[in-house]
């Protein structure tokens, strides 16, 4: 059978492309393949250690588990999309500033996770942040400086908020 | 001690913010033009010759450039413990048979992913199934099938260990004991599945980018392997997501990937699935620790006695090493006069054993930590106590093994028992809690030259810019823990700049100088010392000139900051910078560079430097479930001077979180040699949910033989917590459990057979 | 040995009305699948264990994905409902909260943003979270199929591992959870290794409703214990009429201990999960009876 193809709409961090892919395709495989967005990262294709989150319409989901026909219209961002300018994000700024990245491959998803935390919780208790990246799997930092990076661009996000 | 002005600062890491970004490309993130696609077809059985393979009606597939099996490589195997020319056991591509169900038995290039799938469903291989063994005391039986030719009982090697006389030792022992303890499969798991770019070109020179943590001994191997010389081959490492031992050795499908790409002149990428990267690496040697020891009645002890089969998989890999070190770390942590130590590493048709953080050390100390607590419960004293006791001290001699500089030990002992009020707590929590402790010490990088390298272990390449920027050249790999960062940091101290006046290009055998790699936790002393010494000398380069310009003797001169200024008179001074521009000049316009190296010379056959961790843990124990709660991990840990403090925090967390997976969830499931869940569903290491709290206390000491009183940090934290944990749980409602990982099973299990 | 491999070529299908996507459903058998949120076909499609020809997405049918609570109805979902939005609801949180605790212990919240309850029943594992806490409520699924409609328990929607009463071209289109005027209270007990991300072990869902202290009704729903979610009826039948009791709590754990047929896999041996089962069901009862009967409940 020959490969279905279509063009279809993808709006990511801000900007419009059309892409002809095939109907078999991931938003993982055409984010990282077709627009050459390589800091979604393949950890396990399965859906079970969430390094391939990306945020659609601001929630977390696992860009391995989509098809990228089926986003027509909705809002994708990827880690590519956090800075503005060369300017980090806060979080990518406590993420730094705390230790809070050692070989970086979970690092992508961790972030865009607790931007989807704290986009609907701006102050999260520890556990609240403990459940939100659960699923986000990390074998270098045990989680602890993950979490204090959280909390640390919560207060900061919070303090520029007034 | 002197106040430093790089060196013991939390700087945040250089590339961390690329890693946030998303701007750090990893093996599999990269590409060149006209790139294909391969794969590995592997073995489905675990033990079989191969009869005929048969390519055709893949190479005939649309889209497929090229099929090779084991008849098109040089048939040269591999293997890192050239040392020793009979270890070196893995070929490329299977030969003749295949030994666990992952092999490699043939390869693939096509213009797609999908395309080199369906080429994989093509190949047909001719097996005649062998009688296959998955235990290694099934294994060494007579009659057993011969996994590797010419080696009998397939005892793939043995070491043996002794000091003193141990039947004088159990003659002298008021109280012994002997206890058997099982250790289980586990495997490194790192978030990112290796891959490889292979690249050739029009010259025949091979460059290949690889998720690797050792470029130097890959770049060895891989011309070998491939009948080309070292210098026909530049490895680079890109960012790598998690080392642990996984990527430290060559593997088939870098080769592969390689002859691939010189078969087609076009690059050729190859990415693990998550699959293989469980079931198709190494992992962790499972062992058996038979340990038997004598005390006197006051708590000295006297004789350990202990005999080891570790189970080797199909391939020696790193298994070697293993093997010593299974039997070094019984004698690391006390002081006692006679010891005798027996490993057997045996092979099996399973994916080969090989080294993981905490190499040899996990194993060891949950046997001697755990027995350890049973013989303080027998003889009625404190197991803090008794540790303290026999504990290891600065500048002792391990008689025929290594001498120990710095240790803290005891210090992190009596901080660990202050920190968690032992004496209050212990026996004493409400019903189902429980603390324990248990301790490791971890080298420093070996000093055995196991791949029988002619090169020191670590060169390092410095330049000076009259810019004030100063490059630094390294082999080592920073696989996350920060290395790049630290060197800098060393160097940037050493030399008196900026830290951020340091650029360093690291990781790329075109050109960087040879580094042995990082592993064994060698990297800030073994590296750092080259650093150090590279610096110091471009220092003799620079300081006769800013001596001649300040009119003073250089020893009179220190630098800091950028600035090269007179001892006492810092106003007298010059930029760092404007020296370097006037050496230049006084030298023909010569660059200013030097170079440093180390290599463990003369440091005895284990590691020039230890690192000591006592940790405690506490649980709460459902005792109708048995399942165990991790409450709180304390580390109080002795990494000499830390370089960077927040880099070695880091590093302690994740080997927390590394020991906590190996004591309560992690394991892998052999069904006849089939892996039974490579995956992160069934593959459990520990969530942010499964975290305990984590507190770090720092016992510091110098040193003598790292730059700046440091050593190693961070790994040494991996093995003691097995055994805290599970000495907590006997605290808690007074059951052991000799076997990892303790699931709730086994403590209901062991529940239920108390009470009856 | 388990492969992981590039999705296979299928076409993508998008009816617009409930009587398309069955009709399509019909017309393709065995070779069509419905896709919700993907989390569970997506990678049993890449490990092949199922290999559809065809794929199709309910999206573009509206009111699929809505809540809609009165007391008259109950509770009324749609298949593409995502879990996340049953944990956010704050009517299922109030009224319903025995599901709220299931689909809040599910994976991951990336999972659980994709994943919908429609999904997790239709995929039918025999430990899918969902079905004890909507089978303790007595939840009901209303099927349509081209001509004909029906609504049945939810227990009885399942016929083995992976196995539903699904007809050809049968489509699940609502969950039905019905109110309960008197205090109604469930538990879902799900026990793991992990604290995340793992399947149950043992799953465990108590629901009971209490008058004056008297249970007026008790259900209780078991997940990874017998080929398919299961209630234990027999247990069930010794505390309607009862009053708060230890020893009947513990009598009812064991007789749902003996009515499970758990087996040994990979995440535990048949003997630990029965075991599982006594332990957590009485726990279950005791915290669900407790939840009546304390003040604000």
């Amino acid at each position: 059978m020959p490969p279905n193809r279509q063009i279809i709409e993808l709006k990511v961090n801000g900007e419009t492309h059309f892409v002809a892919v095939e109907t078999k395709k991931t938003l993982l495989e055409v984010l990282r393949e077709d627009l050459g967005l390589t800091g979604t990262k393949q950890g396990c294709n399965q859906g079970h250690c969430s390094a391939c989150t990306v945020l659609i319409n601001g929630k977390a989901v696992n860009s391995c588990l989509i098809l990228a026909i089926r986003i027509k219209g909705k809002e994708i961002t990827t880690i590519e999309g956090l800075s503005d300018n060369g300017q980090l994000h806060p979080l990518q700024e406590a993420f730094v500033n705390q230790g809070a990245i050692q070989c970086g491959f979970c690092t992508p998803g961790m972030i865009l996770t607790a931007k989807a935390l704290l986009d609907v919780n701006p102050d999260p208790s520890e556990p609240e942040i403990r459940k939100a990246i659960s699923g986000n799997l990390c074998r270098c930092t045990g989680y602890v400086k993950v979490v204090e990076a959280i909390k640390a661009a919560a207060q900061n996000l919070k303090g520029s908020a007034r | 001690m002197k106040e430093y002005s790089v060196v013991g600062q939390r700087l945040p890491k250089i590339d961390a913010p690329a890693k946030a970004t998303g701007e750090a490309k990893y093996a599999a993130d990269l590409s060149l033009p006209r790139t294909l696609y391969g794969k590995m077809l592997r073995s489905t059985l675990p033990h079989a010759r191969i009869l005929h393979i048969d390519t055709s009606r893949a190479e005939r597939l649309p889209g497929v450039k090229c099929v090779v099996t084991g008849k098109d490589t040089k048939g040269v195997k591999f293997g890192g413990w050239r040392a020793f020319p009979q270890l070196i056991d893995q070929y490329p591509l299977c030969m003749d048979k295949v030994r666990y169900i992952g092999d490699e038995v043939a390869a693939v290039a096509a213009v797609d992913e999908e395309t080199a799938e369906e080429a994989l469903d093509l190949i047909k291989v001719d097996y005649e199934p062998l009688q296959a063994v998955f235990d290694p005391d099934e294994a060494m039986k007579d009659g057993a099938p011969l996994i590797h030719e010419g080696v009998e009982r397939n005892v793939c090697w043995s070491r043996f260990i002794d000091f003193g006389n141990i039947e004088e030792g159990f003659a002298q022992s008021d109280y012994i004991r002997e206890d058997t303890f099982t250790l289980p499969p586990v495997t490194y798991a790192p978030t990112e599945p290796r891959a490889c770019l292979a690249s050739f070109d029009l010259s025949g020179r091979l460059t290949i980018w690889t998720s690797t943590q050792a470029i130097y001994t890959v770049q060895c191997m891989l011309a070998a392997a491939l009948g080309l010389r070292e210098g026909d081959v530049r490895v680079i490492q890109p960012y790598i997501g998690g080392g642990f031992g996984a990527k430290f050795e060559l593997y088939p499908y870098e080769v592969c990937c390689s002859l691939l790409s010189q078969k087609t002149g076009r690059p050729v990428k190859m990415v693990y699935t998550r699959q293989e990267e469980f079931s198709a690496t190494r992992t962790r040697h499972p062992m058996k620790i038979w340990l038997k020891t004598g005390f006197k009645k006051d708590g000295t002890l006297m004789v350990r006695q202990c005999k080891t089969i570790l189970d080797g998989g199909a391939y020696t890999a790193f298994g070697p090493t293993v093997t010593f070190t299974a039997g070094f770390f019984h004698t690391l942590l006390y002081r006692f006069p006679h010891y005798k130590y027996e490993g057997y590493r045996v092979f099996t048709n399973k994916s080969p054993s090989s080294a993981m953080r905490g190499i040899g050390a996990v194993q060891p100390y949950f046997a001697g930590e755990t027995q350890l607590d049973m013989v303080a419960e027998d003889l009625g004293i404190d197991p803090i106590e008794l540790r303290l006791r026999n504990a290891r001290q600065p500048n002792d001699e391990i008689p025929k093994l290594t001498k120990v500089n710095s240790c803290g030990l005891s210090d992190c002992l009596r901080k660990a028992r202050e920190d968690t009020q032992w004496q209050n707590r212990k026996k004493k929590l409400p019903p189902g809690r429980g603390i324990g402790i248990a301790c490791a010490g971890q080298q420093s990088g070996g000093a055995f030259n196991w791949f029988r390298t002619r090169l020191a272990f670590s060169n390092v390449r410095v330049r000076a810019n009259d810019d004030g920027t100063v490059e630094l050249f390294t082999g080592v790999s920073d696989i996350g823990q920060g290395s790049n960062t630290v060197l800098s940091q060393i160097l940037a101290e050493e030399i008196g700049v900026n830290f951020t006046d340091v650029r360093i290009t690291a990781a790329d055998t075109g050109t960087t100088p040879v580094d042995i790699g990082t592993w064994g936790s060698r990297v800030t002393l073994q590296a750092g010392n080259a650093v150090k010494a590279a610096g110091a000398e471009l220092k003799k380069h620079l300081f006769p000139i800013a001596a001649g310009k300040l009119k003073v003797e250089s020893a009179e001169l220190e630098s800091r900051n950028g600035k090269i200024y007179v001892k006492n008179r810092p106003q007298e001074s010059m930029a760092f910078s404007e020296a370097v521009m006037m050496a230049q000049a006084a030298n023909k316009g010569k660059p200013v560079e030097a170079t440093g190296s180390y290599h463990p010379e003369g440091k005895g056959i284990v590691s020039p430097a230890y690192s000591f961790v006592a940790v405690t843990a506490e649980v709460e124990v459902d005792r109708e479930t048995g399942r165990v709660k991790v409450n709180k991990l304390t580390a109080a840990h002795d990494c000499g001077q830390p370089i960077n403090p927040m880099a070695v925090e880091g590093q302690v967390e994740g080997s927390l979180h590394m020991g906590l997976g190996y004591a309560l969830t992690e394991q892998i499931l052999w069904d006849n040699g089939e892996m039974l869940n490579p995956s992160f569903r069934d593959y459990r290491i520990p969530t942010a949910m499964d975290m305990p709290e984590v507190k770090i206390i720092e016992v510091e000491t110098y040193e003598p033989e790292g730059p700046f009183g440091a050593k190693e940090a961070g790994e040494g934290c991996v093995p003691p917590v097995a055994p805290a944990i599970a000495n907590a749980i006997y605290d808690a409602v007074g059951v052991r459990i000799r076997d990892l990982p303790i699931t709730p099973e086994k403590v209901l299990k062991a529940l239920k057979e108390k009470a009856t | 040995m388990q492969i992981i491999r590039k999705l296979p070529n299928f076409e993508y299908l998008e009816p617009r009305t409930i009587q398309e996507a069955c009709a399509l459903l019909a017309q393709h058998a065995d070779r069509a699948r419905i896709v919700a949120g993907g989390t569970d076909l997506i990678p049993r499609i890449k490990l092949r264990e199922v290999s559809p020809g065809f794929l199709i997405g309910l999206e573009g049918i509206p009111g699929l994905d809505s809540i809609t609570y009165s007391e008259a109805d109950g509770l009324r979902f749609g298949p593409l409902v995502t879990l996340a939005s049953i944990e956010a609801s704050p009517v299922v949180r109030e009224r319903f909260n025995i599901l709220y605790q299931a689909v809040h212990s599910m994976a991951s919240s990336q999972v659980r943003n994709l994943g919908t309850v429609g999904g997790n029943l239709c995929n039918a594992a025999p430990s899918a979270d969902t079905a004890p806490a909507l089978i303790a409520m007595g939840a009901k699924l209303k099927l349509v199929a081209p001509g004909t409609e029906r609504t049945i328990p939810v227990e009885q929607f399942f016929t083995g591992p992976s196995q539903t009463v699904l007809k050809r071209g049968e489509i699940l289109v609502e969950i039905q959870i019905p109110d309960s005027a008197l205090c109604n209270s469930g538990v879902y007990i799900k026990h793991t290794i992990r604290q995340a991300m793992d399947l149950a072990i043992v799953g465990v869902a108590v629901s009971v409703t209490i008058q004056n202290g008297i249970c007026q009704d008790a259900r209780i729903a078991l997940g990874a214990v017998a080929p398919t979610p299961m209630r234990a009826l027999r247990a069930e039948a010794l505390l309607r009429v009862k009053s708060k009791d230890d020893r009947l709590f513990r009598a009812a754990a064991k007789e749902a201990a003996l009515e499970c047929q758990p087996i040994t896999d990979i995440r535990g041996s048949a003997e630990y999960r029965r075991e599982m089962v006594e332990v957590l069901t009485r726990r279950a009862l005791e915290q669900a009876w407790d939840r009546c009967l304390s003040p604000g409940a």
